[in-house]
C-alpha cells in the first residue's frame, strides 16, 4: 500500500510540482514575513547593543510611559521626556564609583542635500542631531575629517555622506526645530562597521551648539555614566540613584537598550501581524487549490483505487494513501516554502522599500520558529485540504476497476442537503463578519477575519451552482464566435464544480482586492467632503510623509503682509482612561478662521482662558457621559497625570479628530513644538497666486514644507491613499498569483483527462493554434467567473466595512466601478496568461498516441 | 517522385511505403514497402493479423504517422514534406474519420458532432447534403442529443455522418464497428456501403471481422508488413478462408 502510494506520487512528478507550488508560495510567504521581521528585529537590537556599550548607566527624567517607537514623530527619539538640567552633571561626576560622565543632547535635525535642494531622509527612520562629548567616540568612529570643534561644524553619518555624495569640507543647511542654518561638514563617522544606525540620519554638533540648535539651552536630554574599574553597572546605578532629584531616574544602559528592543518588537510585532494576514489569505487560497487538485486527481485515478479495493486495500488504507501524499507534498512544498520565504523576505523588503519605507537590515535571520511554524502550517493546511477529496477515494467501489471510464467525471449537481449546508456555512460567516464589524466589543478584527474567511468557504460551496449558468452567459458570445470559442465554455461548464473551486481561489484575491479598491475610493470621497466642509483655508503648509516641521515656517509666514491668518496644528498621542488617543493643538484665537469645528456646548475661547482646557467631540463626550467643566483624567508622557478640564463640545471631528487643547498647553505638556500642519488664509484683496507665491518663498528654505491649496492638498492624501492601496494590493497579488496556479493546475489535469478528446479533434483537423484558442478561452471564463464573483463579493464586504467605519470618518460609500471593470479585464488578461503552458500542451498532443486504444 | 504520375481515378495512394519503430536493435518493421491505390469511389477492407501493420498503414495514409519511407498520395497532393498545419488541414478537407470508439466530443451535440469538422474550417453547411446524410442514418431525432445520450450504435453512426458530411476526398475507418454488437455492426456498415454505392464516397476500412470485410468492393491482406494478397467482391466465407491460409 505505501509502495503504491510512492510510486504514484512519483511517477506524477509533474503534478506534485503544480500542486506544491500553491502551497510553496503560501508558506514561503509565512516564512518570509518571519525570515523579515526577525532580520529587523536582529539589526535593531545589534543597533541598541551597539549604542549601549558607551556607557554603563544612564540618567534621565522619568517617562510616564513605555517608551514606544511608534510615538516617535518627526523628532528623533522615542518617548517623550523632559531634559534634565546642566547643572545635574556635577552632581552625577562627583558620585563615587563614577569615571565619567557626559551630557547627551538629541532632537529634530534633517539635512538638506545642497545639490538638490531636497531634504534628506524624514521617511520612516528618524533624523537625529545630536552632540559630540567625551563619551562619544565610544559608539560614533570618525572616518574622515575630525570631530564638531566649533559652531560651525557638523559631523554626518557615512550612509547620508555616500547617498548624497557628501565630503569634508562641503557646506551643508540643516533644519531644526528653529530656524535652519548651514554648517560646514568637519567628519563623516559611521558606527563600527555599520554606516548609519539602522537608517537614521546622524548629525553631531558640539555641544553648545547643539544644545542651542535642538532647542535644549541649559539641558540635557540624559546624562550616560561610565564607572570606574571594579564597579558594576548596577552598584553604580544603584550610587548615583541617590544624588538625584525627584523624577529623574538612573537605569543601566542595558536595560536602556532592553527597553529599545522590547518597544521595537511591539512596533514590529504589529507589523508582522499585518503581513501574516496577507500571508495566510495566500495559504487560504492555496488550500482551495490543493483541495481541487486532490479532487480531480481521486476522480481520475478512480479505477486506479478500485482496482487497490479489488486486490483487498480497505477503505481506510485508500483513505491514508490519499492523506499521506498530501502529507509527503506538504512536507516537500513546506521545505521548498521556507527556501522561498527567504527570498521572498528580501522582495518584501524591495516592495516596503518601493513604498518608501526603508528598513535597517543585517544577515537574514532564519529562526528554527520560522521552520517549525512554517512546517506545521504548510503540512497541516495540505492536509486538511486532501481530507474531502480523500474521503470520496474511500467511497469508490471495488467494481468501479472494471467499467469503463468515463470521460468527464460526473458531475453530481448541488443536492438538497449540500445546498443547505453551503447556504448555512454562508450565512454564518456573513453573520459573524458582520457582528464583528457593528456587535464586537473586542476581537473584532479576528471575527470579522474568521468571518470573511467562512463566507468565502460558503460562497465557493454554492458557486458550482452559478458556475454553469455564468459560465455559459460569460461564453455565450463565444457560441457564434467559432467552434473553438464554444468548445472552450462547453468545458468551462462541463464540471461545474471543478470551474467553481478553481475560479473561489481567484474570487478570494479579487473580493479582497475589490474590497480594498472600494475602500480607498470611499476614503477619499469621505476626505474630500470633510474638506469641503471643515476646511476655510486657502493653502495648506505640510510635509509630504507627514512628519512635523519647525514653527519657524508658520513665523515666517505669519510676518507677510499677503496673509490674514496663519494658524498652526500640532498633535500627538497620550492616554485617556489607559488608552492611547490622539490630540491636536490649536492656536484659539485664528483656529476658527481656517477650520469648522461646529462648538455646539461652551468655546473655542475658552482655550485661552485657563490652563489645562480641553474641547472634546461630541461622540467622545457622550460615550465617557463627560458635560461641560468636566474632567477629562489625561496622562502624558513626560509630565503624568494631569487633568484636563472641557471648555467646550464639538461635533466635527474630521481634521482635528477627538481632543483639542491650545498650542500653549501643548507646549507645556510635551518637549516637542514642532508643528504637523499650518493653515493659512491669505489677506482680502490679495491675489490667491500672490499669496501663494509669497507663502512658499518664505517657507523656501525649509524643503521639506509643501505649500499647496486646497485642490493639491486633496490630490496628495488621495495620493496617499493610492500607494496604500497599492502596496495592500501588492501584497494580495501573491494570493491572485497562488491562483492563477490554480487555473494552470486544473486546466492541466483536465487536459491529461481530455487526450482522447483532443486527439480526435486533431484528427478530425482541428489545428493546434485551434486547439491552443479552445483551451484559453476556457481559461479566460474561468478566471473572469471567479474575478465576477471577488468583485461581487467585494461590493458586498467594501459596504458593509464602510458602513462600520462612518463613525470614523469614511461617511461616503463610492464603488470605483472602472477600477472594477479594469480587474475583471485584468482577470481575464490572467486567464490568457494561465492558459500558456496547459494549451502548449494540449497542442503538442501526439494526434496516434491520444486516439490509440488501451 | 514526379515519375508516379497521378491518375484521375485514385482517391488516395501508397509508393514503396516503409514504417520503423524504435532505433538499433530494438527497431520493428511495422511496414516493409507498401505499394497501394485506393480508387475513387471504391470501399476497400484491410485485413491482417494482429501486427500485420494495417493500423499503421491506415495512419500513414491518413496523415496521422509520417512514414520512414516512401510516398503518399492523397487525390493529387503528395503528403510527403507537408508540414503539421498543411497536414492538419489536409485531415480537414480531404479525410474523414471513423474510429473504434471516442469518436464523439462529449461536449457538443449530435448535429454539433456532425458538422465539427465544417465548424474547424469555418467553412458553411451544405443544408440538403446535411439533411440527406442525416437522413440516411436516421437520427433525425436524435440530433440535439449528447453522445452520453446515445447508443454505441448510433454513436458511430454520428461519426460516419460526420466523416461524410464534408465530403471528403477519402474516408479512413479504424475497425468501426469493434465495439458494436452485431446487428448495431451491421447497421453501420450497410450505411457505409450505401454513402459508396450511392455518393461514390471512397472508403478505406481496417477490420478484422470477415463479415465486415464482406461488405466491401475489394479487401486488401497484409501480413508481416507486405501486402500479400486481395480479393474482389469478397463474401465472408471466402474472406475466412483467406485469412486462414494467411496464418498458416
Amino acid at each position: 500500500m505505501w509502495r503504491a502510494t510512492f510510486k504514484s506520487l512519483l511517477a506524477k512528478k509533474l503534478r506534485l510540482v503544480l500542486t506544491a507550488v500553491s502551497v510553496v508560495l503560501g508558506v514561503g510567504f509565512v516564512a518570509g514575513t518571519y525570515v523579515l521581521t526577525d532580520t529587523m528585529n536582529a539589526a535593531f537590537d545589534q543597533l541598541f547593543a551597539q549604542t549601549s556599550e558607551a556607557s554603563d548607566v544612564v540618567v534621565r527624567s522619568v517617562s510616564a510611559f513605555d517608551p514606544s517607537v511608534a510615538e516617535g514623530g518627526g523628532g528623533g527619539g522615542g518617548e517623550d521626556r523632559k531634559p534634565v538640567p546642566e547643572s545635574l552633571l556635577d552632581d552625577v561626576l562627583a558620585v563615587p564609583g563614577v569615571a565619567a560622565a557626559a551630557g547627551d543632547v538629541q532632537g529634530y535635525a534633517q539635512m538638506v542635500d545642497p545639490a538638490t535642494d531636497e531634504v534628506i531622509g524624514g521617511v520612516g527612520p528618524p533624523t537625529i542631531g545630536t552632540n559630540w562629548n567625551e563619551l562619544a567616540d565610544q559608539v560614533l568612529e570618525i572616518r574622515e575629517g575630525s570631530p564638531p570643534t566649533g559652531s560651525d561644524d557638523v559631523v554626518i553619518d557615512a550612509a547620508t555622506a555616500r547617498a548624497s555624495n557628501l565630503a569634508v569640507g562641503d557646506r551643508i543647511r540643516i533644519l531644526f526645530q528653529g530656524p535652519p542654518r548651514e554648517f560646514t561638514i568637519s567628519g563623516i563617522a559611521g558606527f563600527g562597521d555599520a554606516d548609519n544606525l539602522g537608517g537614521a540620519t546622524l548629525a553631531v554638533f558640539e555641544t553648545e551648539t547643539a544644545q542651542e540648535v535642538l532647542d535644549k539651552q541649559g539641558v540635557y536630554d540624559a546624562i550616560s555614566v561610565v564607572a570606574e574599574e571594579g564597579v558594576s553597572a548596577t552598584q553604580l546605578r544603584a550610587s548615583v540613584a541617590e544624588a538625584l532629584p525627584e523624577r529623574v531616574e538612573a537605569v543601566t544602559s542595558t536595560s536602556v537598550a532592553d527597553e529599545q528592543s522590547k518597544a521595537l518588537q511591539e512596533g514590529l510585532g504589529f507589523f508582522r501581524t499585518a503581513l501574516l494576514v496577507f500571508a495566510f489569505v495566500a495559504l487560504f487560497v492555496g488550500s482551495f487549490i490543493i483541495f481541487n487538485t486532490f479532487s480531480i486527481i481521486v476522480a481520475q485515478r478512480t479505477r486506479e483505487l478500485a482496482l487497490l479495493r479489488a486486490l483487498g486495500a480497505s477503505r481506510r488504507q485508500v483513505i491514508v494513501s490519499v492523506v499521506v501524499e498530501a502529507f509527503v507534498v506538504g512536507l516537500v512544498a513546506s521545505v521548498l516554502g521556507i527556501l522561498a520565504g527567504i527570498g521572498i523576505a528580501v522582495g518584501l523588503q524591495g516592495l516596503l522599500g518601493l513604498f518608501n519605507i526603508d528598513l535597517p537590515s543585517t544577515a537574514l535571520q532564519l529562526l528554527p520558529r520560522t521552520i517549525v511554524v512554517s512546517m506545521v502550517v504548510g503540512v497541516v493546511v495540505t492536509v486538511a485540504a486532501s481530507i474531502l477529496p480523500a474521503r470520496r477515494a474511500g467511497t469508490v467501489a471495488p467494481i468501479q476497476a472494471l467499467r469503463e471510464a468515463d470521460d468527464a467525471p460526473p458531475s453530481r449537481s448541488l443536492a438538497g442537503r449540500r445546498l443547505a449546508v453551503a447556504v448555512a456555512v454562508t450565512a454564518l460567516g456573513a453573520a459573524a463578519l458582520l457582528y464583528g464589524l457593528f456587535g464586537a466589543e473586542s476581537n473584532g478584527a479576528s471575527i470579522v477575519g474568521l468571518g470573511a474567511a467562512v463566507t468565502f468557504i460558503g460562497v465557493a460551496m454554492l458557486s458550482p451552482l452559478a458556475a454553469k449558468p455564468i459560465a455559459g452567459a460569460l461564453g455565450a458570445p463565444l457560441r457564434r464566435l467559432s467552434v473553438q470559442g464554444r468548445l472552450g465554455r462547453e468545458n468551462a461548464m462541463r464540471s461545474p464544480r471543478r470551474t467553481a473551486s478553481t475560479a473561489a481561489a481567484l474570487m478570494i484575491g479579487l473580493g479582497l482586492v475589490s474590497m480594498v479598491a472600494i475602500l480607498a475610493a470611499s476614503l477619499k470621497a469621505s476626505f474630500d467632503a470633510a474638506l469641503t466642509e471643515t476646511l476655510k483655508a486657502d493653502y495648506t503648509l505640510s510635509t509630504s510623509s507627514f512628519t512635523s516641521f519647525s514653527p519657524d515656517v508658520a513665523d515666517r509666514v505669519a510676518a507677510l503682509p499677503e496673509v490674514a491668518t496663519v494658524s498652526p496644528f500640532r498633535q500627538n498621542g497620550f492616554r485617556v482612561d489607559g488608552s492611547t488617543s490622539f490630540v491636536t493643538a490649536v492656536d484659539p484665537e485664528t483656529v476658527e478662521e481656517v477650520a469648522t469645528l461646529d462648538v455646539s456646548e461652551g468655546s473655542v475661547s475658552s482655550l485661552a482662558e485657563g490652563r489645562n482646557v480641553v474641547l472634546v467631540h461630541r461622540d467622545v463626550a457622550a460615550e465617557h457621559g463627560w458635560s461641560l467643566g468636566d474632567e477629562v483624567p489625561a496622562e502624558f508622557a513626560s509630565t503624568g497625570d494631569v487633568p484636563l478640564t472641557i471648555g467646550g463640545i464639538y461635533d466635527e471631528n474630521r481634521l482635528v479628530g477627538d481632543y483639542v487643547i491650545s498650542l500653549e498647553t501643548y507646549d507645556e505638556l510635551y518637549t516637542e513644538h514642532l508643528d504637523s500642519f499650518v493653515l493659512v488664509r491669505g489677506a482680502d484683496g490679495v491675489p490667491l497666486d500672490q499669496v501663494a507665491d509669497a507663502v512658499t518663498a518664505a517657507a523656501a528654505e525649509f524643503p521639506n514644507v509643501q505649500v499647496q491649496d486646497q485642490a493639491a492638498f486633496r490630490e496628495q492624501q488621495a495620493g496617499f491613499i493610492d500607494q496604500l492601496l497599492g502596496l495592500v494590493t501588492a501584497l494580495l497579488a501573491m494570493a491572485i498569483l497562488i491562483a492563477l496556479f490554480g487555473i494552470v493546475n486544473t486546466l492541466g489535469l483536465s487536459i491529461y483527462e481530455r487526450t482522447r478528446e483532443l486527439g480526435l479533434l486533431r484528427a478530425v483537423g482541428m489545428s493546434r493554434v485551434q486547439v491552443k484558442r479552445m483551451i484559453r478561452w476556457e481559461s479566460v471564463i474561468i478566471a473572469v467567473f471567479g474575478a465576477v464573483l471577488g468583485v461581487v463579493i467585494g461590493v458586498l464586504f467594501g459596504w458593509a466595512l464602510q458602513q462600520a467605519l462612518q463613525d470614523d470618518g469614511v461617511s461616503e460609500f463610492v464603488v470605483p466601478v472602472g477600477q472594477l471593470v479594469t480587474y475583471l479585464v485584468l482577470a481575464g488578461l490572467a486567464g490568457v496568461l494561465a492558459a500558456i503552458w496547459p494549451a502548449r500542451r494540449a497542442a503538442k498532443l501526439d494526434v496516434l498516441e491520444a486516439i490509440a486504444y488501451e | 517522385m514526379s515519375a508516379t504520375t497521378p491518375t484521375i481515378a485514385t482517391a488516395a495512394r501508397a509508393v514503396t511505403l516503409r514504417k520503423v519503430y524504435g532505433e538499433g536493435d530494438a527497431a520493428v518493421e511495422a511496414l516493409r514497402g507498401v505499394t497501394i491505390e485506393f480508387a475513387k469511389g471504391e470501399f476497400t477492407a484491410i485485413m491482417g493479423p494482429s501486427g500485420s501493420g494495417k493500423s499503421t498503414l491506415l495512419h500513414c495514409i491518413a496523415g496521422l504517422d509520417a512514414p520512414t519511407e516512401g510516398n503518399v498520395f492523397i487525390g493529387d497532393v503528395d503528403l510527403t514534406g507537408l508540414s503539421e498545419k498543411q497536414l492538419t488541414a489536409l485531415r480537414r478537407d480531404k479525410v474523414g474519420f471513423v474510429f473504434q470508439a471516442f469518436n464523439l466530443v462529449p461536449t457538443l451535440t449530435a448535429a454539433e458532432n456532425i458538422t465539427l469538422p465544417l465548424d474547424i474550417a469555418g467553412r458553411d453547411v451544405q443544408r440538403a447534403w446535411l439533411d440527406e446524410v442525416v437522413d440516411t442514418i436516421g437520427l433525425r431525432d436524435r440530433l440535439g442529443h449528447r453522445p452520453s445520450q446515445l447508443s454505441g450504435g448510433q454513436q458511430q453512426r454520428v461519426a460516419a455522418a460526420r466523416a461524410l458530411v464534408s465530403r471528403p476526398e477519402i474516408v479512413f475507418a479504424d475497425e468501426p464497428t469493434g465495439n458494436l454488437d452485431s446487428r448495431s455492426g451491421a447497421e453501420l456498415l450497410g450505411f457505409l456501403r450505401e454513402a459508396v454505392t450511392t455518393y461514390g464516397q471512397t472508403i478505406v476500412m481496417v477490420t478484422h471481422d470477415a463479415s465486415a470485410a464482406s461488405y466491401s468492393d475489394r479487401v486488401v491482406f497484409l501480413g508481416d508488413g507486405l501486402v500479400v494478397d486481395e480479393m474482389r467482391e469478397p463474401t465472408a466465407e471466402r474472406v475466412l478462408d483467406r485469412l486462414k491460409s494467411l496464418e498458416s
